[in-house]
């Protein structure tokens, strides 16, 4: 009677609702639920480790919230190799990939995402900021001809400052690094020797003439912030967040310019497409340019074999270029300058998943 | 010895007890497999290095063993540096540690107090447990600064400006990550197993040896010099071998201090450098396989494990042998 | 040398004054050297302490690692790591380790037994990234992954020959007269061996398992290259775990103070646990030394 009606018509709205939920539980052509993502593994640069631990945190918490991504910064070296054997998502280098490794990985696709500083992070008691190092002195320092801290080349920039006579003790990455290839080349734009030298020149691991190791960009700012009259090269948001001291550089235009996310960016405008393993923007003669400025890339297939992956990191890349600069710049990484989103929207566009392009999901372009 | 020995081997007198037989059978088996997985362990170690370092010494050759270059990016790679960095920091830790402890283990046995003797002997044996990242911890944050800002400077003030000697002390101790903070950690670290094997050994010297000489008018320097070391010393040398055993092994502290420097040959103790087991740690999680870098890396293993194993056996022997020593000349004494 | 009635020749006394004093600076050089020798090791498990204590607190204890830059993180799963991979590695190495030990003492008279014997003393030296390298080469390798099984892999390489050898020399305590009590009474031998010799020996066994365990818990290199390390709370074998002396290894070579702090508070437990370990098994050794005479 009534209660026999009641129950057919609280069955029917039940069938009803799972159906409806049944529908739109699809994730491909549903179009009132957005893309929610999958889970990502990646492995490279700690160069941009800090940029995109909050990139990917906010990416995951806030725009694709199921898009858990796991990247493990292991170096460049180790991010490539690893991309290359295909046992990641995607890859990271601040290394632009080599002729070789184009050809190890075919189809490869390497896209900027942020702009980061090398900066020379040192530590010597009695001198907190302030530090003004040539390109001269600094290649003297790591060619190891420049010994003490009050060796007149230093001296001669730096009158203001009590300099100690310590010996200088310079630290280096160990593994193979996309910081160092940064370091190296410009060490290698400025200095001949260092250029010419067969066990030298820019790489992403070089045989260095002394000093101690570190262990990634955490190992070596452990080893400056424990080691007295030490100097290092690190990305700068390694030295801002264990507050170590760091230098300002003399560019090319004679000014000594202090790493900072404005002089980041100035660099960045000479950052040109296509990316080619000499891609840099090191020695920028733009107005306040940082000299030692780099940009960092992530590293893609064009041929994605999983949908839901595709179409996650797509989404993450298309968000971290138009959306992510004000996540970056809270880790002191500036955002790539305006002329290169149309790039950079084309390399995206270039990923396909079955020959049909990949492209960003609403949760994103909206 | 021999007589209790055959009276546990005697068989189960019910002879017609099958279950006995069949549970003894099985036993003797089950053990015997059981310690036969020593020497499987043993051949398992070796013949796994081998293949796995295989690679590196087929591209090498036995110029692995003498190249001094270790450059990844090259794919050149060479076990020279790393073979002299382990023997280096291993004496510097002999060299400190075996004075020290052979003195502190006569200082239990011949002159502490009969009360403390107990307690001090197990403090200095459990100082032998300490792991060794809590040593490399101390290390980096309160050795390191010590040696880098105060006793390396010094040394290479004084004793570096000694020609000759003084060459060991040259240079930038680069803070303190060098070879010599890595062997006086190391010294440190074997300390307590020297001083624990040499009190055991010193403490079966027979005591009519001792007294004889006492009552001859020798003065304690002298019975402990003349009468007391000579007669241990097969089992002392034993247990400083044993300590230089565990200093070439020892991988994570010296990994902390050592500064790591790649293909360093040198005659200052003050560059850093790398042991082969600090080598293997630091690069080994992130060495690329493709490459001859990971096969180097199990080749140097393979290296460290036979020279290893070697003063391992050895030391052994000498022990055992200073032992049988010793119960022989107490049975002639008591006879 | 106490005062003689008889008169001394002037040579004599010389002699016996120069005697007294080379006695009490050779004493007073080993007294000084006996300090000397503990006092760093003395110096370091002080300053542990003292570093350590300020950092634990309950949340230490029960919480996961915090994001860089922020606070309050504790270090649980390390915690439970360390006591998953240490024990599926005594699993794994106590009853190898006991049945090698039974065969020592037990049957151990032949060249056979002695060779093992030998061996088993000159694997105690085993180096430990050894372990770690064969482990990964047939394990992690094969598996193409990271775990705790291996780990405890890595761990039973060098934890097995510590037991084989200290169990031999404890079953080998056990007086004979039990054994030929049992063998009078018409028992088979692996009767004898499993009802009477292993429980009378079992203060003793228990002894050789805690300083295996301590053993285990402080080693890093072989973890370091089989079960890497996580940040998260891992109870599953097969994947990879933290452990105590992992988590202490990764924070002191990190350039971040707080993880220094952390690092001093996970070497005290770690320091705490593996010495409480080792003062037990010592005076289980002394009880089981009064109780057998």
């Amino acid at each position: 009677m009534l209660q026999r009606k009641s129950v057919r018509v609280l069955v029917g709205i039940t069938l009803l609702a799972l159906i409806g939920a049944a529908c739109s539980s699809k994730t491909n052509g549903g179009t009132n639920t957005a893309f929610k993502g999958v889970a990502l593994n990646g492995a490279g640069a700690t160069f941009p480790a800090p940029a995109y631990s909050a990139l990917f945190t906010t990416f995951y918490q806030s725009i694709e919230t199921g898009a858990a991504i796991n990247y493990q910064a292991v170096g460049s070296g180790a991010g490539i190799t690893q991309i290359t054997a295909k046992t990641v998502d995607f890859g990271a280098s601040d290394a632009p990939l080599k002729d070789s490794d184009v050809a190890a990985a075919p189809g490869l696709l390497e896209i900027p995402t942020v702009l980061g500083a090398v900066v020379l992070a040192y530590n010597v008691p009695g001198i907190p900021t302030g530090l003004k190092l040539t390109p001269e002195v600094i290649s003297g320092i790591f060619l190891n001809k420049i010994k003490f801290w009050d060796d007149a080349a230093i001296k001669a920039d730096n009158s203001g400052t009590n300099l100690p006579h310590q010996q200088i003790v310079s630290v280096h990455r160990k593994d193979s690094s996309g910081t160092t290839f940064v370091f190296t080349s410009y060490l290698s734009k400025v200095s001949t020797e260092w250029a010419n030298d067969p066990k030298l020149g820019a790489a992403k691991s070089v045989t260095w003439p002394s000093g101690l190791q570190g262990d990634k960009n955490a190992g070596v700012a452990q080893k400056i912030s424990s080691v007295k009259y030490s100097i290092g090269y690190v990305e700068l948001a390694y030295a801002l967040s264990n507050t170590i001291s760091y230098a300002s550089v003399k560019s090319p235009s004679g000014d000594f310019v202090a790493p900072s996310i404005d002089s980041v960016t100035a660099a960045g405008a000479d950052l040109t497409f296509p990316i080619g393993p000499k891609t840099n923007v090191l020695q920028s003669t733009a107005a306040g340019a940082y000299p030692i400025s780099t940009t960092t890339y992530l590293l893609v297939y064009k041929n994605q074999t999983d949908k839901d992956k595709g179409q996650t990191l797509v989404d993450l890349i298309y968000w971290i270029e138009h959306k992510g600069a004000e996540v970056a710049k809270t880790q002191h990484y500036a955002p790539l300058p305006a002329s290169a989103l149309a790039p950079i929207d084309a390399l995206i566009a270039q990923i396909t998943f079955n020959g049909a392009a990949i492209t960003p999901s609403a949760a994103v372009t909206a | 010895m021999s007589l209790t020995r055959q009276t546990a081997e005697v068989r189960a007198p019910m002879e017609g007890s099958r279950r006995a037989r069949l549970g003894d059978v099985l036993t003797k088996r089950i053990v015997a497999i059981a310690a036969s997985g020593v020497l499987a362990l043993l051949l398992l170690i070796v013949v796994v290095l081998a293949t796995g370092g295989g690679k590196a010494l087929h591209k090498f050759g036995f110029g692995f063993f003498t190249s001094t270059k270790w450059i990844p990016t090259e794919e050149i790679f060479g076990a020279a540096p790393y073979i002299f960095g382990t023997l280096i920091t291993s004496a510097i830790a002999l060299v400190l540690a075996v004075p020290v402890a052979l003195g502190l283990s006569l200082f239990v046995t011949e002159v502490c107090p009969k009360p403390i003797r107990g307690p001090i002997a197990a403090l200095s044996d459990m100082l032998a447990a300490i792991p060794s990242v809590v040593y490399g911890l101390w290390g980096i944050y309160v050795m390191v600064p010590w040696m880098g800002t105060t006793l390396e400077p010094f040394l290479g003030r004084t004793i570096g400006k000694v020609p000759g000697l003084g060459a060991l002390f040259h240079g930038n101790p680069n803070g303190g990550y060098n070879i010599f903070t890595a062997g006086v950690i190391l010294a440190v670290m074997i300390l307590p197993i020297i001083a624990s094997v040499s009190r055991e050994i010193l403490s079966t010297v027979p005591r009519e040896l001792r007294d004889g000489a006492y009552a001859l008018g020798a003065t304690r320097f002298e019975v402990v010099l003349g009468v007391t070391v000579p007669f241990a010393r097969a089992g002392l040398v034993g247990a400083s071998v044993l300590g230089l055993g565990r200093a070439l092994g020892e991988t994570i502290a010296v990994s902390m201090v050592i500064g790591g420097f790649n293909g360093h040959i040198g005659f200052s103790l003050f560059h850093s450098g790398d042991s082969i087991p600090s080598l293997i740690a630091s690069n080994f999680n992130e060495a690329t396989t493709a490459g001859a870098e990971r096969s180097s890396l199990i080749a140097l293993a393979l290296i460290l494990v036979v020279i290893s194993l070697a003063f391992a056996a050895l030391a052994r022997l000498l022990v055992r042998r200073a032992n049988r020593q010793m119960r022989a000349s107490f049975a002639r004494a008591a006879a | 040398m106490s005062s003689t009635p008889l008169s001394l020749t002037t040579t004599s006394r010389r002699r016996l004054s120069r005697a007294r004093i080379s006695n009490r600076v050779f004493t007073a050089t080993l007294w000084i050297t006996g300090i000397l020798a503990l006092l760093p090791l003395a110096f370091i498990v002080g300053y542990v302490v003292r570093k350590g204590v300020g950092i634990l607190s309950i949340h230490f204890f029960t919480r996961t690692p915090a994001i860089v830059g922020q606070s309050g993180g504790g270090i649980s799963e390390a915690f439970i790591g360390s006591a998953l991979i240490v024990g599926m590695a005594i699993l794994f190495s106590v009853p190898l380790g006991l049945l090698a030990a039974v065969y020592l003492s037990e049957y151990g008279t032949g060249r056979f037994a002695s060779m093992v014997r030998f061996l088993s003393e000159v694997l105690l030296s085993t180096p430990s990234i050894v372990a770690g390298v064969v482990i990964w080469t047939l394990v992690v390798v094969r598996l193409h992954a990271f775990s705790a099984f291996a780990g405890a892999l890595a761990l039973t390489v060098l934890m097995w020959p510590i037991i084989a050898r200290a169990s031999e020399d404890v079953i080998r305590l056990v007086p004979q007269e039990l054994r030929e009590a049992a063998i009078a009474l018409g028992a088979p031998k692996w009767k004898v061996i499993l009802r009477v010799v292993l429980p009378a020996a079992v203060s003793g066994l228990t002894n050789t398992v805690l300083l295996a365990v301590a053993r285990g818990l402080g080693e890093t290199a072989p973890v370091l290259l089989t079960s890497l390390g996580s940040e998260f709370v891992n109870r599953n074998p097969g994947k990879p775990t933290d452990t105590l002396s992992l988590r202490i290894y990764q924070y002191a070579l990190s350039p971040v103070k707080s993880w220094h702090d952390i690092a001093w508070g996970a070497a005290l437990c770690l320091l705490v646990i593996v010495l409480v370990l080792s003062v037990t098994a010592r005076y289980l050794t002394a009880r089981g030394r009064r109780n057998a005479r």
